[in-house]
């Protein structure tokens, strides 16, 4: 019983329970230690939000609003990168669980509730800037978002190479193969629902309309920007964490097909803008992206997935073989039949065969 | 509308000059229209207004089925019909005329930026009062909405309308919230618009531009417009730099020219104003 494999945990477990510690469970990040729990210490709020990828601390827009303010205000949140949104408190990521008050769910409430908490990155801003924050995040809702779910969840080739790839690989056993999908419609009814307009499916005039809409939402954000560090004064604020969160999926997701990717990467001091937040407030991420392209790389993957292919070719090869097989075998088409020692049957009928002779 | 076709209407639009019998159709003002609506029928009278164009109003009962995009109002001018007044603003630019000529790019990119504001949150306050609140939706905007039609398509009409703001509402996050959180994001708007007014006569100093037009239309329509709380227009009364801003457009653009033309009142008043 000792020895048991799992024994120690469900020890461990039921002592936790007893002693009414509250469990969160860390997936991912810990890798192949299948029971995973820590005890949550007092104060920090926690945050919980999509893994990261290609350089960035998340690869979720909502996920990367939230990090990007936190890190601006200087809140100490303890920080779950996962990739399950079933797991989050609720239900939704980004998510963030604070001690007493509960959870909250969408980029605007959290950064509410983060202020109620007195980490505030518009501390420093003139009531008119305030204002223009609302005006320039009013701005990107309308009409940056719609195309960037547009291309990264409806563009067909972006979601089959890329971000479906991405999902697929990240989320763990069984829901990766429903949850993509589900996702996808999801994506679908919000675009179709904030345009107003029910018919709108993949297809160029759709992309073309909502990328129309982007480009001027880009271009002007770059004539707000100017040659400023930031949009307003030498330290960001939420409107600068609101418009990373938007631009730096597009910055830096390889995506096969996206006009808006090359319009934004000829936004020079938009680029810039997105660089030099990653460099300064979130250094870990983009040296982890920039040491690890062949694994990101959709070139790089085909020869990476080179030998696990073979694999599993020659696997699934030989348990087909092995099943036709036992089945021929089973049903008796094919037979093995023992075939006995020749001398003495070949005596006894050698004898009969004289005997019978000698009766003839 | 796609881009093939507004390029379309655009060069169609340049070639003639606006003609006298351009007509505005909108839901009929006494029993129809709603809130909503009526706030962008005003916004966009205001714009053309302010470019001195003449307009006819016309009431009709199906005037959101008339319209291109599904959404009101929409205008008739010569042989195009344009909705909604983003598009109004370009199609008056094919033609030559436009208020935001004189900005230079940070004051466009602002100027655009508040407009989304003003849609993102006034208007979007404005739906959800009218049909995500119960009291709201069962006294005043489903029997208004249906009054034009008989039994049993004014109960599907009205029910199936206030199904795709609920939609709407699930997919742009604002179903969970309450009726004070609206209220309280609508005061937000409103301190916005205030500081970047300021003590200006508009919002770009001396001119009018379409951000006035959007803005005057939500403001004075949610000020003259009885709903089952005052809580809405209470909350743009503590504001005074809004309210003299709808009262100084109110007298320039409307009273004045309704008493320079001599025609029928009945078109081109309001009904209510804010005296």
């Amino acid at each position: 019983m000792l020895f048991w494999p799992g024994f120690w945990q469900l020890h461990f477990w039921t002592i936790a329970t007893q002693m009414k510690l509250k469990i969160a469970v860390f997936p991912a990040e810990w890798g192949s230690v299948p029971w995973c729990w820590g005890v949550k210490m007092a104060a920090p709020s926690e945050l919980f939000c999509w893994k990261g990828g290609w350089g960035l601390p998340s690869v979720d827009p909502d996920s990367l609003i939230v990090l990007a303010y936190a890190r601006f205000a200087g809140a100490p949140l303890k920080i779950h990168k996962i990739s399950n949104p079933w797991r989050s408190p609720t239900g939704c990521l980004p998510a963030l669980k604070t001690k007493d008050e509960g959870s909250f769910s969408q980029p605007n409430k959290i950064i509410i509730q983060l202020r109620k908490q007195k980490y505030n990155a518009d501390y420093d801003l003139s009531a008119k800037e305030g204002a223009d924050t609302l005006a320039f995040i009013s701005l990107l809702q309308e009409m940056l978002m719609p195309a960037l779910i547009y291309t990264l969840w409806v563009d067909p080739k972006n979601y089959v190479e890329v971000t479906r790839r991405w999902h697929a690989d990240n989320i763990s056993f069984p829901l990766n193969f429903f949850l993509p999908s589900r996702m996808q419609r999801q994506q679908l009814e919000r675009v179709q629902l904030m345009r107003g307009n029910r018919a709108l499916e993949a297809g160029e005039e759709a992309e073309k309309e909502l990328n129309h809409d982007a480009l001027e939402c880009m271009n002007l954000l770059s004539q707000r920007l100017g040659s400023n560090k930031f949009f307003f004064g030498d330290s960001p604020s939420s409107l600068d964490a609101y418009v990373f969160g938007h631009l730096a999926p597009l910055l830096k997701i390889k995506l096969p097909s996206s006009s808006l990717q090359q319009h934004l990467k000829s936004l020079e001091n938009l680029d810039s803008f997105c660089c030099n937040i990653l460099s300064l407030y979130f250094p870990n991420e983009s040296r982890e992206g920039v040491g690890r392209p062949v694994s990101s790389t959709p070139e790089g993957s085909e020869f990476d997935n080179e030998p696990y292919k073979r694999r599993k070719q020659l696997l699934s090869v030989l348990v087909a073989v092995a099943a036709m097989l036992s089945y021929a075998l089973l049903t008796g088409i094919v037979a093995i039949e023992h075939v006995p020692e020749e001398v003495p049957r070949g005596g006894r009928t050698s004898m009969r065969a004289v005997h019978e002779e000698e009766e003839e | 509308m796609s881009l093939a076709a507004e390029a379309f209407v655009s060069q169609m639009a340049a070639a003639e000059p606006w003609p006298e019998n351009a007509t505005l159709y909108q839901p009929l003002r006494e029993h129809q229209i709603l809130l909503s609506d009526c706030a962008s029928s005003l916004a966009v009278q205001a714009y053309l207004r302010m470019c001195n164009l003449p307009v006819r109003v016309s009431c009709r009962a199906n005037a959101e089925y008339m319209s291109p995009s599904g959404k009101v109002p929409f205008i008739h001018v010569g042989n195009q019909v344009v909705s909604e007044l983003g598009p109004i603003v370009q199609f008056t630019k094919a033609k030559g005329h436009s208020l935001s000529d004189g900005l230079d790019d940070v004051q466009r990119a602002e100027m655009k930026a508040y407009m989304e504001l003003v849609n993102n949150m006034l208007l979007t306050a404005e739906l959800y009062i009218q049909w995500c609140d119960d009291t709201t939706s069962s006294e005043i905007s489903r029997p208004r909405y249906s009054s034009p039609y008989s039994w049993p398509l004014n109960h599907i009409l009205a029910y199936q309308k206030q199904w795709e703001v609920r939609r709407k509402m699930n997919a742009i996050g604002w179903a969970g919230k309450s009726l004070e959180q609206v209220y309280e994001d609508v005061s937000q708007c409103c301190q916005a618009l205030s500081q970047r007014l300021g003590t200006q006569p508009y919002f770009f100093n001396k001119q009018p531009t379409e951000l006035d037009a959007l803005v005057f239309g939500h403001l004075f329509t949610i000020l003259t417009t009885r709903l089952t709380s005052d809580e809405l227009s209470e909350k743009i009364k503590s504001y005074s730099n809004l309210l003299s801003f709808c009262r100084r457009i109110e007298q320039t653009y409307f009273e004045e020219q309704d008493r320079d033309s001599q025609s029928g009142a009945s078109h081109h008043s309001k009904g209510p104003s804010l005296i």
